[in-house]
């Protein structure tokens, strides 16, 4: 049963910011930096098609970690309340089924039910609205994994409750949770209904409550075949991601363990708040010195592109590093921390304005790894040394696993209640 | 059972669901659809029914008749994202359900005991909604459904429930008036926070009220605006009046005055009104539950923001009794409700429980009203978790109306 419209128009629509970079770029960079052989060789693809469907089921990875990343997302995480594993269940099924309806773009239940005294089961603001690329993607934290929810076998090897990090500024409210949900998509309202719905199967089937949530505007990082995006700090964020699918098998998905959780991965989400007014009032030096980059072109302070690999040895005249010592991009480099590499697919964030009168603004961190160690020791580092940290603070965590996609007719975690 | 419209046709001729079987059908069981349910050694005739996402979600029998007697529905989601329930329905009563249904989770399934008759198996989300079932064999007799009678009976217990709650609240309100009448401000502040609890028990059974004379939307005829009304909503033209223009002198100004004076009068002349109004009310069994889900609307917009009690902060006083209103209404479907929903009527019981002892945590005996004071301390510290536990007692409440309506 759909009961949505594709209109034409909409369908059409394409929203590219092509010609706004490329004007932008050749009005402000200089000769040496061959602007338009440096845009040329982007692929450009960053357009809006909001018909865009990503399937739910699969033989592999959830949708929503290797899917180029959306505009936006509404983040959301759950406490169970109860420890009855039935009741998991069920919701784990409910909500693959819903799921999968909400990515095709169709209601999860009748709007306007013919008998009077009930009440609609799909809440309504996304009709008429297209898929606009919606993924939902499911995670477990820690405490799923239990004796009462006789689920404790099941635990994957890795998942445990993150360390304390250096710097971190979390907030209770803000962090853990059992069950989180990332709704992304190109349309804020289709995001946000999908996140809507789901919590309410969450209630009435009596399973869990909302604990915190974030809603993202604005990608902070890219896919393959997307323009590096930049975060609130007005940096290009993202330029080294992973985007190879070599990579991802290296470094994002779990290859071991039982079937179930192979092509499965760890959810790391923090939410990190910019101090913005301390921010734009630095200046334009001291914070390419602080990111290890340029502002305008994204490229490494020892080159001219934003791909150019940077060169971590180079030395100015005075004999001091170019890229600072406590430069973002040093201290969180593969080349610097042994290889690792974890996928990120943050967004930008605002609240508002805080009741100190600060714009309430930030990123929200998302990074996927085959293990959370790998998480833990770049932002142990960052969290130590990173010259960042004097306009950020980390008040949001938590951490989930990531089960691989379930096939048609099954349902996210079926295999741990055989 | 009234009918509002739809966005989407969905009578459903039996000949277009009979294509829909044959269509659906496979092999062999194309050939059992049309036939008669076997019957299993305990003599319950056996009907699958397979719910899949072929043509936009499909809503299959194995068979599309039985023998009258018991029959067993063994209901199999295979990959029908669209659809989470199924009933079985004669002409517009429900005789059996299952709900949660989705894809991957074990089969399940209801017997019941049929009479020769026309029936159908509703499956909300199908392409093709409704599918006929046919019981052949003696009509049963007509139902006399003891499910009808529990819930007939729990309103007429409730009616009661409402009246008693509306006396008492005419004697509350008497000693509040004699307590300003006298002047005496700690005595009176007191009894105020005594006196609340009864409207709020009943406030959606009884908020209805216009009185003779004045036409619906003139709040000078409205006994609601009369006895209830927030300072946040006050109509200009009629001016404030009260239990809450009462609550504004006894606990901001602090004195009792010849308006006090004056209000305490009109209200107790206003509940008298209500008292005699109150009797007349008659219940059906969704009034009950479209009521407790009212009080528990009222505990989320006016009691966790501390608003209903903005001079006196006894919104817990008030929560406890939106609460406990709301429990009554419920307890007087339960007989019914456990016939129709077992499940469903234990997980309201066991939110009404974690809901009333969280409650338990915030008593004071020494409190006005026997809460402690809903501070702006304690409401930065607790509202998310007082309105949490509301949260998850409401979705499941709000299930309620729809299944009384259509049992018995």
């Amino acid at each position: 049963m759909t009961l949505k419209h594709l209109s034409d128009a909409a369908a059409a629509l394409q929203i590219s910011r092509r010609g706004l970079l490329f004007g932008a770029a050749a009005g402000t960079a200089g000769a040496a930096m061959l602007p338009a052989a440096g845009f040329a060789a982007t692929p450009e693809t960053d357009t809006i098609d909001l018909s865009q469907r990503h399937p739910f089921y699969g033989k592999g990875p959830q949708a929503g970690i290797m899917t180029p990343p959306q505009r936006y997302v509404f983040f959301m995480t759950f406490d169970l309340t109860t420890q009855d594993r039935q009741a998991l269940q069920v919701l784990l099924a409910r909500w693959s089924a819903a799921i999968a309806q909400l990515m095709k773009g169709e209601t999860i239940g009748q709007v306007e039910p013919d008998r009077a005294e009930a009440v609609g089961l799909d809440t309504a603001e996304a009709l008429e609205l297209e898929p606009a690329g919606l993924t939902v993607t499911v995670g477990l934290g820690p405490n799923v994994f239990s004796d009462a929810l006789g689920l404790a076998a099941h635990r994957p090897a890795l998942l445990r409750p993150l360390v304390d990090l250096p710097s971190d500024a979390l907030k209770p409210d803000l962090t853990g949770g059992d069950l989180s949900l990332q709704a992304c998509a190109d349309d804020p309202q289709v995001a946000y209904h999908a996140i809507r719905d789901l919590a309410r199967i969450a209630k009435v089937t009596g399973t869990a409550a909302t604990r915190w949530t974030v809603m993202g505007f604005g990608r902070a990082s890219a896919g393959k075949g997307q323009a590096t995006p930049r975060n609130l700090m007005g940096f290009k964020d993202g330029t080294r991601n992973i985007v190879q699918p070599a990579d991802f098998d290296r470094h994002v998905w779990v290859q071991d363990g039982p079937d179930w959780q192979r092509h499965g991965t760890y959810q790391v989400v923090r939410k990190v708040q910019m101090h913005i007014e301390n921010w734009d009032t630095d200046r334009v030096s001291d914070q390419n010195a602080v990111f290890g980059r340029h502002k305008l072109s994204g490229a490494p302070l020892t080159g001219t592109k934003e791909f150019d690999t940077p060169d971590f040895a180079k030395t100015a005249t005075d004999g001091s590093p170019v890229i600072q010592d406590t430069a973002h991009i040093r201290l969180a480099a593969h080349e610097n921390n042994e290889g690792v590499k974890i996928l990120r697919r943050g967004f930008n964030y605002t609240d508002g304005i805080n009741q100190f009168g600060f714009l309430d603004a930030g990123l929200l961190f998302l990074s996927y790894q085959n293990d959370p160690a790998h998480f833990e020791r770049l932002q142990a580092r960052l969290g130590a040394s990173d010259a960042l940290n004097e306009y950020i603070s980390h008040i949001g965590s938590g951490i989930f696993f990531v089960p691989p996609a379930p096939t048609e007719g099954s349902y996210i975690g079926e295999a741990m209640f055989a | 059972m009234q009918r509002r419209n739809t966005l989407r046709p969905h009578a459903v001729s039996a000949g277009l669901a009979a294509l829909v079987l044959l269509a659906q059908g496979a092999g062999t069981a194309q050939a059992e659809a049309a036939g008669v349910a076997p019957a299993a050694a305990n003599g319950a005739a056996q009907v699958a029914i397979t719910l899949t996402g072929d043509n936009g979600g499909a809503c299959v029998l194995s068979h599309a008749e039985a023998k009258a007697g018991p029959v067993t529905f063994t209901i199999t989601n295979k990959t029908a994202t669209a659809i989470t329930e199924i009933e079985l329905m004669s002409d517009t009563r429900i005789l059996g359900e299952k709900e949660n249904l989705a894809p991957g989770l074990p089969p399940v399934s209801f017997t019941v005991t049929l009479g020769g008759g026309d029936y159908k198996v509703y499956c909300p989300g199908a392409k093709v909604e409704t599918v006929a079932f046919k019981v052949t064999g003696a009509v049963a007799a007509q139902p006399t459904s003891s499910v009808g009678v529990l819930l007939a009976d729990g309103t007429k217990g409730y009616a009661n429930y409402v009246d008693t709650t509306v006396d008492a609240m005419v004697t509350a309100i008497d000693r509040l008036k004699a307590a300003i009448d006298a002047g005496d401000l700690a005595t009176a502040q007191k009894t105020y926070a005594l006196a609340r609890p009864f409207y709020e028990r009943v406030e959606s059974d009884v908020e209805g009220f216009v009185l003779p004379g004045f036409d619906a939307t003139d709040n000078a005829g409205n006994l609601d605006y009369l006895i209830d009304m927030r300072e946040s909503n006050l109509d200009p033209a009629v001016g404030w009046h009260g239990l809450h223009a009462i609550e504004r002198d006894l606990f901001e100004a602090k004195a009792i005055t010849d308006n006090t004076r004056t209000l305490a009068a009109e209200l107790q002349k206003n509940v008298g009104l209500l008292d005699k109004l109150a009797p007349t009310l008659e219940y059906k069994p969704e009034d009950l539950a479209n009521g407790a889900a009212g009080l528990l609307e009222e505990v989320q917009s006016g009691k966790i923001s501390g608003e209903e009690e903005a001079f006196s902060h006894i919104d817990l006083v008030d929560f406890a009794a939106n609460v406990e209103g709301a429990q009554q209404a419920f307890a007087f479907l339960t007989p019914g409700m456990e016939k129709i929903d077992p499940a469903l009527t234990k997980q309201v019981q066991d939110q009404f429980d974690v809901v009333t002892e969280m409650l338990e945590s915030y008593r004071d005996p020494n409190g006005l009203g026997g809460y402690r004071l809903y501070s702006a301390e304690l409401k930065a510290a607790d509202a998310a978790k007082l309105s949490k536990a509301i949260q998850a007692l409401q979705e499941p409440l709000s299930r309620i109306a729809e299944k009384v309506a259509t049992a018995g």
